[in-house]
């Protein structure tokens, strides 16, 4: 089914957590490896601004569904960062704009060469690059809708379970916005295909990576990917994008997190 | 680097939290079946709606640089362009209550470049490279152009209000008005706080201004609606006042010039 974006707009609204008792985490507080991988989600929701600028190089702007989905999936995102941001000021943890922005400045060169280079493979490969950014986005967003609802399967915490359940819901939708493009993009060009297959099994790696420093990425996919219900994860979600037009068969989330935890699991070095 | 350090009193959090989702079903349409807008006012409706929800045309530009490390701007401008995809959603209100599409289902022709507008349509790419060089001293520009776009946007939708002579329609206007003002106020305090802070703001300002186009979002609009909007706000001996009290208010601004003023008058003048 198309997504319906006019529905989608209408009724968006910031995630809510107002009903939610948060003062339960001052008696309750959250343990230190739960917080660190809700750092990471905080940081990824905040810095969602910085991947709709890698969509902007292509010319998917021009195509009124995706700007108006743009719209309100950033501020469906910022509020997701508030939310989280909220929690971890609960444990004194403070995620502020200057924390972001300090953050952001890290990034370092390759965050100026990124939308240069993505521009410059946008202008050869044409229109078809859309179907990339769109599989790409359909990629992050299975991938985070997953961690979300890992987290909330995992979290023996009510009032953060609940949170996470709400911001997963959100999350859904997203996917099916990301999916509906990518499925008819990818139908419409053979090219499409075969450029969104190649970049997505050798280049695309778990939401967060270009933006985090590889041991969280390393952490929080240890956390929430190990063991056997993390490697059905993994089967689901490779099956979910294996269903696009012209991507059967691909393994990127089972390759990606296995990479991961095989770090994750290995000794360090003396 | 020339850092700025200091914060505006405007309180991003809240402006996020108290933003302006969907109204048009609190509007009073009903009066416009009885006393329609003409075919031009509906046109000049239907640009400005254009223009209000082009917002990602306008962040394709300034994300490629600095502007996007800046998370207390990004906040603001994210829940900015949510603001405006909602007073864009109230424009095709009026639209659809004279029988009109909305204006996104009206097809554009082509948009052109004109002379003198080449640096205007420089794509991303060219945006990251001159970047690299302007550094954290480009977000007072940015701040600078949002600030002049709301001068252009109010003069647009006073003309309209002027012209109409219509009741319903003044009372859309007002209400899309008291959005707006927040816009402007935190362009403004930044605009002030940047440029007064930074030399080197005020030298990247100048050399953006003086080449942007206006409105927001008008570059990529159709050739011909461009020239109806610029005849319709800054045309005739009306049109041009306002196109000079702008660039007056243009001169005003911490380190910008009489001749910058002048110019992008000029270029509000032309159609």
């Amino acid at each position: 089914m198309a997504f319906d974006i006019d529905e989608y707009a209408a009724g968006s609204r910031a995630v809510r957590w107002d009903d939610l008792d948060f003062d339960h985490f001052r008696d309750n507080p959250l343990p230190p490896d739960t917080l660190r991988t809700l750092r990471y989600m905080t940081d990824v929701e905040y810095h969602t601004i910085c991947y709709t600028r890698d969509l902007l190089t292509t010319p998917s702007h021009t195509d009124d569904d995706v700007a108006r989905f743009m719209v309100t999936w950033n501020r469906e995102e910022f509020w997701h960062g508030e939310a989280l941001a909220s929690v971890l000021r609960m444990h004194d943890i403070e995620v502020g704009f200057d924390e972001l922005r300090a953050n952001r400045l890290k990034f370092g060169w390759r965050d100026y060469l990124d939308p240069a280079t993505q521009s410059t493979l946008s202008r050869l490969v044409g229109k078809d690059f859309i179907a990339v950014h769109m599989s790409w986005g359909a990629a992050n967003e299975y991938t985070a809708v997953s961690a979300y609802k890992r987290m909330a399967a995992l979290e023996t915490d009510p009032v953060l379970a609940e949170l996470l359940r709400r911001i997963a819901q959100q999350e859904s939708k997203h996917v099916a916005f990301y999916v509906s493009q990518a499925r008819k993009r990818l139908a419409d060009s053979r090219k499409a295909q075969i450029i969104t297959r190649f970049l997505l099994d050798k280049v695309w790696r778990p939401v967060g990576s270009s933006i985090m420093p590889h041991e969280e990425v390393v952490y929080v996919f240890g956390q929430l990917m190990s063991g056997p219900a993390g490697a059905a994860e993994a089967r689901r979600l490779d099956a979910s994008i294996s269903a696009l037009p012209g991507l059967s068969g691909l393994q990127i989330f089972a390759n990606s997190f296995g990479r991961l935890l095989a770090e994750g699991a290995a000794p360090v070095p003396a | 680097m020339t850092e700025v350090q200091e914060r505006t009193d405007f309180d991003v959090r809240a402006f996020a939290r108290n933003a302006q989702g969907p109204f048009r079903d609190e509007l009073d349409l009903a009066p416009f079946a009885a006393e329609p807008l003409d075919p031009a006012d509906r046109d000049l409706v239907r640009f400005i709606g254009r223009v209000e929800s082009a917002t990602m045309e306008h962040f394709r530009d300034v994300l490629m640089t600095a502007t996007h490390k800046d998370a207390r701007v990004t906040a603001f401008l994210v829940t900015w362009a949510y603001e405006r995809s909602w007073i864009a959603d109230a424009l095709d209100a009026v639209l659809e209550a004279h029988g009109d599409p909305r204006a996104r289902a009206v097809a554009e022709e082509r948009a052109r470049r004109r002379w003198g507008e080449r640096r205007a349509w420089r794509g991303p790419l060219w945006r990251t490279v001159i970047a690299v060089g302007q550094r954290d001293a480009v977000v007072g520009a940015h701040m600078a152009a949002g600030l002049i776009d709301e001068w252009v946007l109010g003069a647009a939708y006073q003309v309209l209000a002027e012209r109409a002579g219509n009741g319903a329609l003044r009372k859309v206007i007002d209400r899309i008005a008291a959005i707006k003002r927040r816009h402007e106020e935190f362009f403004a305090a930044e605009t002030h706080r940047r440029l007064t802070a930074s030399v080197r703001a005020v030298r990247v300002a100048r050399g953006e201004l003086k080449h942007a186009v206006w409105p927001i979002g008008s570059l990529r609009r159709a050739p011909g609606d461009r020239r109806r909007f610029h005849e319709a706000v800054f045309g005739a001996t009306d049109g041009w006042a306002r196109a000079e009290a702008i660039g007056k208010k243009v001169a005003a601004i911490p380190g910008l010039t009489r001749r910058i003023g002048a110019r992008i008058a000029a270029r509000l003048r032309k159609r």
